[in-house]
């Protein structure tokens, strides 16, 4: 009797203990609790072409980190919320993720719309948010919390193209600008770099127009780029915007030096739908598959090997990239304290695929200043000369 | 002001408005003969576009041909959709209301088809002729707008002939002018009702071509399609299709002629402005009958 007693007691006991430590964090017990890293991106609607890329860079970032290990030795996992490419959807996921969720980590958003009102979620919560910001004003409201690594400024965007046509003889240069720019915050970014260096270069710029999306004929602009004799060509915009233009440039035989491209010409799409037309066409990047840093050459493989690309994506990379810098935050500051890891990441060097970077007090690295070209159908890095993949086509044979 | 680029903006604006007509035809009377307001109309268009851009990729086709062919198809993927989905809704008490959310659910199910079959990734319909022109002085016509321009024309006529010239579109008519007494003349409704929206689907389709060979699209396109929709539908008076048709090249005309005097920036403010008036002073449209 006394044992069926105390073998009872036993297994009360032992299923107390069970219940309890069901309960415990699994950090206690010494099993490896995820660190979570949350947040939005645009999976449905009008950006989630590239939203999808920058979740499949993030995935891969969190493969690689997981099979060595983890990062403060606990694997990482996504808690991702789709915004359907609304910013007012994304705010409200931030703040989901960081008060309902208490993600450990937040990861960066798309667009820039989006990431900047982010960022400003991030900040009252004292999160750190590494991610392609809103442009230059989203880094200039004294956040403190927030970092561009790399960032997409638009301010920056046409950097390495005038630096590269600083270098033609004046007299080859083209003499007038015809600037056509979509009439939102990141189409009003890429003005600064033509204000700049147009004055710099003695490029007259004859015509200045914006236009709202959706721009429902680009035959008026370029009748009129035609007849003013326009051999600069801006086309300041998205990839809907960006192609009306191009098939109109081409329709209406229009031949300047050169076509300037906004942010339409780095997606795929761009080579991928409109073939030998979208050829020649300069833009500029804050990432580029082809750069010498290590990562590149894996990132270049991967894709190659899982979706039969010859380079990664460039949202690829970005998502990537994103990462690697709050990882490398957290293992610098050895631990998931928000405050700890923004100040590391103030006073440290990361290594990124887009190189190595510092941050200054607005949480931007020093402007990158690369530019790109659309050569037999690939997207070539012409500058800096140092890295140039391709030397550029200038000027832009005619159309055939 | 130049009149070359005077004229080349109308000569666009013009042609870019019929096909926005073609696409908001169906739209119209859907509305007007069946009161269903068929949110989803726009995405039936794009899934022209990707049809013809399959088989344009694929085998070579020519848009014009994958117009032909996806009418009669998408008739008869309307037909099924009338008699799975519509009819049903005839036992609403608020048919529009009812019909609205119906077909935004429809809408949202099939972009995420789209979107699983063809990815988000932007499309561009380019057939040989994509960016050609057949030049005229110092105008340019694009190919791709003239035969947008054609199959909107062509797609405009014949509806409007068999509605005028056929019992069954007579019957369409009799149905959306009075529906009690269409019934006592033998009318079936029902029936009328599916070929109705039959013909709508189907004309969408072909819009939906027509406006892929001017623009890129995407699985979420038809929201931006819809708008305008709504502008020719309302602008030409709804169940009216030379309404629509001359409200769309209204819309061309004010549109280009914004481009050609204003900055490009007003051009939108004009055109949706134009549609706030209407909504306010003229809800029945330019050609449409009150009430």
């Amino acid at each position: 009797m006394g044992k069926k007693k105390s073998k009872h007691a036993f297994l009360l006991f032992f299923l107390i203990g069970v219940c309890l430590t069901a309960g415990l964090p699994a950090s206690v017990l010494g099993a490896a609790k995820p660190i979570v890293i949350g947040g939005s991106l645009p999976l449905t609607g009008q950006y989630a072409e590239t939203g999808q890329w920058i979740e499949r860079g993030m995935r891969y970032w969190a493969e690689e980190v997981n099979a060595k290990g983890g990062l403060l030795g606990r694997p990482v996992e996504f808690k991702i919320y789709d915004d359907q490419s609304e910013v007012s959807k994304a705010v409200t996921f931030a703040e989901k993720a960081i008060t309902v969720d208490k993600v450990d980590l937040l990861f960066g958003g798309y667009p820039g719309t989006a990431a900047r009102a982010v960022m400003a979620v991030a900040e009252k919560h004292k999160y750190v948010y590494v991610s392609m910001g809103g442009h230059m004003k989203s880094f200039q409201q004294g956040y403190t919390y927030s970092f561009g690594a790399p960032p997409l400024m638009g301010e920056w965007w046409y950097e390495g193209f005038f630096q590269w046509l600083a270098t033609l003889p004046a007299n080859q240069r083209p003499k007038r600008a015809a600037v056509y720019t979509i009439n939102n915050p990141v189409g009003l970014s890429l003005m600064d770099s033509i204000n700049r260096w147009t004055k710099k270069l003695g490029i007259q710029v004859v015509i200045n127009e914006k236009y709202n999306a959706p721009l429902a004929d680009a035959t008026p602009l370029i009748v009129k780029a035609k007849q003013l004799n326009c051999d600069l060509l801006f086309s300041n915009g998205f990839f809907p915007d960006g192609v009306t233009t191009i098939k109109a440039a081409k329709a209406l035989n229009y031949n300047p030096k050169a076509i300037v491209q906004g942010i339409g010409s780095v997606i795929p799409a761009w080579v991928k739908e409109l073939g030998r037309d979208g050829d020649y066409v300069f833009s500029g990047t804050s990432l580029y598959n082809k750069l010498n840093y290590p990562g590149n050459d894996k990132l270049n493989a991967y894709v190659k090997k899982k979706y039969g690309l010859d380079g990664y994506p460039l949202y690829f990379g970005f998502g990537y990239a994103w990462m690697q810098t709050l990882e490398q935050g957290v293992r610098g500051a050895n631990s998931l304290n928000q405050t700890k890891i923004r100040d590391w990441l103030k006073t440290h060097k990361v290594h990124t695929i887009a190189g190595p970077m510092t941050f200054d007090k607005n949480g931007l690295p020093p402007p990158i200043n690369f530019c790109t070209q659309i050569i037999d159908g690939k997207v070539e890095l012409i500058w800096p000369k140092n890295i140039r993949t391709r030397e550029p086509v200038y000027p832009k044979p005619a159309w055939k | 002001m130049d009149p070359v680029l005077v004229i080349q903006s109308l000569i666009s604006g013009v042609m870019m408005g019929m096909v926005y007509a073609l696409l908001g035809v169906g739209f119209s009377l859907t509305w007007g003969v069946m009161h269903v307001i068929h949110i989803s109309h726009a995405v039936f268009g794009l899934l022209g576009a990707y049809f013809a851009y399959t088989l344009l990729t694929l085998y070579g086709v020519d848009p014009v041909v994958s117009a032909m062919v996806s009418t009669p198809l998408l008739f008869i993927v309307a037909c099924a959709v009338y008699q799975v989905l519509i009819r049903p809704l005839t036992k609403a008490r608020e048919m529009v209301v009812a019909s609205m959310i119906l077909t935004f659910g429809l809408a949202i199910i099939l972009e995420n088809l789209l979107v699983l079959v063809w990815k988000a990734d932007p499309r561009l319909l380019t057939p040989s002729y994509a960016s050609e022109s057949w030049i005229i002085g110092p105008f340019y016509l694009q190919y791709p707008h003239l035969i947008g321009f054609a199959l909107s024309l062509v797609g405009i006529s014949s509806l409007y002939v068999f509605l005028k010239k056929t019992t069954t579109g007579m019957a369409v008519r009799a149905a959306w002018q009075n529906q009690e007494a269409a019934r006592l003349y033998g009318v079936n409704l029902f029936r009328i009702s599916m070929i109705t929206f039959a013909l709508a689907v189907s004309t969408a389709g072909a819009g939906g071509i027509s406006l892929a060979l001017l623009y890129s699209f995407e699985p979420h396109s038809h929201n931006l399609w819809l708008i305008y929709l709504f502008l020719v539908v309302i602008v030409g008076g709804v169940g009216n299709v030379i309404g629509t048709a001359l409200a769309g090249l209204i819309i061309g005309v004010i549109t280009g002629l914004s481009m050609a005097f204003l900055p490009y920036q007003w051009v939108n403010l004009i055109t949706f402005g134009l549609l706030m008036v209407f909504l306010i002073f003229r809800p029945h449209g330019l050609f449409g009958e009150v009430g």
